[in-house]
C-alpha cells in the first residue's frame, strides 16, 4: 500500500465521475467523510458499509459520535467528502521501518 | 496434532453431524471480534486504522452471545482488537465456557499477566489463550513495530502455564523469514511448555499497509517445506496436519470463506476474515446472499489468488479429512508419524 490518501477530496459526480465509484472509494476511506444528500442536509461520519445490488441500494455509517448505524440510499445521496483524518495513511511498514532508521540510537520505533 | 481429545471428539462430531444433513456450507471457528482497540499498532494489521469513534465501540456480550448462538460453530476465536482490552472478557468467556464452546482468546499477552492476577479467568478445557509471537524477540519485536513485547508475552504465557491454563501461539510468517530462525523458535515455544502452535502466512489484503512484504503462493510453499519437512519429534501444532501440508505444497485446496466467520461491531464481515467488502445484519443473510462464487483461487479473483490463510484453508482441511477416504487417511498418517 502506498501513502498517497483521498484525505480532502471533494468530488463532483458527472459523467467522468459516478456515485457508485465515489461510494466505492469512501467504503475503502478509513477515515471519516461527509454524506452530502440531495436535499442539502449532511451527515458526517465513518461509512462502513454498501450495497450496490440491494433493491434500494444504500450505504450504511456512524456518525462522528459513533451512533448508528445509519442506513442511507444512494439514490438520496448528492456526493461524499473525504473530510476526516485517512487512518491508514502514512503508516506503511515502509514508512515504519524509515522511522525505526531514524530514530536507531536507542530509542522505541513506534509504539501506542 | 496437539488438541486434547474432547476437542477433537466435538470437531468431528460436528462436522460428520453437519455432513449427514447435508449442509453444503457450514461454519467451523467464528472470528469474534468485539473490539477494533489495541495496545499495538503494527505495521501489517488494518484492524485497528479506523477513526476514533469506532476504536471507541465494542460489542455487548448480548451481541457477542446472540451471533455465537446463531452461528452454531463448535470453535469460537476471540481476535481484536486486543481482546483483553474488552472491558466484559471475562464475563464473556464464562458464558462462552457455559455453552460448551472452544475458545481461542487471541492475545498480544502484554495484559495477560495483570488479567490473571485479576482473577478474570478460571482454568477450563474449554478455553485457550492463543497468544501472537511472530518469531523470536527479534522478529517478533520488529513484527509488533514495539520493542520488549516478546518478553512481556513469554512472561505471560509463564504466568498462565503456571495457573493452569490452556496456551497455545499463533505465529504469521513473514515474506524473508529465516527457516533456521523459525525452527529456533518453534523450539524455544516448545520449551515454554505450550499446548501447541498455530501458523499461516501473511496476506496482503487490500487494507493491509504492506501487502508488498507478504508471501506470494511459491515462496510460501518454499518457505514452509524448509520448516516443516524435517519436523521434530517435540513440535506440536494446534491446527490440521492437511493444513500444514498444504502450506507446504503437499495438498490442493480451495479456500472455504465461510468455515471462519466474522463478526464485529460492523455486523457479519463479507466474505471472510480477511477481506473486507460489506457486511451482513445477520449470519443466515452472509451465507444466503454472499456471491461465494466470487471468491477463492478458482474464482480468478485477484485478491483471493496468493491466499494461503489458515481463515480460508484450515477448515477445507478439516471438511478433506471427513469428507474423503484420502483425506482421513492422510490426516492419520501425519498424526501418527509426526511428519507432514
Amino acid at each position: 500500500m502506498t501513502d498517497s490518501t483521498l484525505e480532502g477530496w471533494s468530488p463532483e459526480i458527472g459523467p467522468g465521475l459516478s456515485l457508485a465509484e465515489v461510494v466505492d472509494k469512501a467504503f475503502d476511506y478509513r477515515g471519516n467523510v461527509t454524506v452530502v444528500r440531495t436535499d442539502g442536509s449532511e451527515t458526517e461520519g465513518y461509512l462502513f458499509n454498501r450495497n450496490a445490488d440491494a433493491a434500494v441500494p444504500f450505504v450504511q455509517m456512524f456518525d462522528v459520535g459513533g451512533e448508528g448505524p445509519q442506513t442511507i440510499a444512494y439514490r438520496d445521496i448528492r456526493t461524499i467528502r473525504f473530510t476526516g483524518r485517512d487512518t491508514a495513511a502514512g503508516n506503511s511498514y515502509a514508512a515504519w521501518l524509515r522511522a525505526k532508521e531514524a530514530a536507531k540510537g536507542g530509542h522505541p520505533a513506534r509504539g501506542v | 496434532m496437539s488438541l486434547p481429545v474432547s476437542q477433537m471428539w466435538a470437531v468431528s462430531s460436528y462436522v460428520i453431524r453437519q455432513k449427514l444433513a447435508g449442509r453444503k456450507r457450514y461454519p467451523l471457528v467464528l472470528m469474534l471480534e468485539p473490539l477494533f482497540r489495541c495496545n499495538l499498532a503494527c505495521a501489517g494489521c488494518g484492524k485497528i486504522q479506523y477513526p476514533a469513534q469506532i476504536l471507541r465501540k465494542h460489542l455487548t456480550v448480548e451481541q457477542c452471545l446472540a451471533a455465537v448462538d446463531e452461528c452454531g460453530a463448535p470453535i469460537v476465536s476471540i481476535p481484536g482488537g486486543e481482546p483483553l482490552m474488552y472491558p466484559d472478557i471475562g464475563r464473556l468467556v464464562t458464558e462462552l465456557i457455559g455453552r460448551r464452546k472452544y475458545i481461542y482468546l487471541c492475545t498480544n499477552a502484554i495484559l495477560l499477566k495483570e488479567k490473571l492476577e485479576a482473577g478474570l479467568f478460571t482454568p477450563s478445557k474449554y478455553f485457550s489463550f492463543s497468544v501472537h509471537l511472530d518469531g523470536l524477540r527479534e522478529e517478533h519485536d520488529e513484527a509488533v513495530c514495539r520493542d520488549g513485547v516478546y518478553d512481556q508475552a513469554v512472561e505471560g504465557i509463564k504466568e498462565a502455564l503456571r495457573r493452569g491454563f490452556r496456551v497455545t501461539t499463533n505465529s504469521t510468517l513473514f515474506d524473508g523469514a529465516s527457516p533456521l530462525r523459525v525452527r529456533e523458535f518453534f523450539d524455544e515455544v516448545m520449551d515454554l511448555g505450550v499446548e501447541g502452535m498455530m501458523i499461516s502466512p501473511g496476506y496482503s489484503y487490500s487494507k493491509a499497509p504492506d501487502q508488498e512484504h507478504f508471501l506470494r503462493t511459491q515462496r510460501a510453499h518454499d518457505l514452509f517445506s524448509r520448516i516443516l519437512s524435517n519436523p521434530k519429534r517435540r513440535w506440536r501444532f494446534n491446527q490440521s496436519p492437511l493444513f500444514l501440508q498444504f502450506l507446504m505444497g503437499k495438498q490442493e485446496f480451495e479456500c472455504t470463506p465461510w468455515g471462519n466467520p466474522t463478526f464485529n461491531v460492523f455486523g457479519w464481515q463479507r466474505p471472510c476474515y480477511l477481506l473486507q467488502e460489506g457486511y451482513a445484519a445477520t449470519f443466515k443473510e452472509l451465507l444466503e446472499t454472499t456471491k461465494w462464487e466470487n471468491y477463492g483461487k478458482r474464482s480468478g479473483n485477484e485478491k483471493c489468488r496468493d491466499c494461503m490463510v489458515h481463515c480460508g484453508y484450515e477448515a477445507t482441511a478439516v471438511n478433506h479429512t471427513f469428507g474423503s477416504w484420502r483425506g482421513f487417511r492422510d490426516t492419520v498418517a501425519t498424526t501418527v508419524t509426526g511428519r507432514f
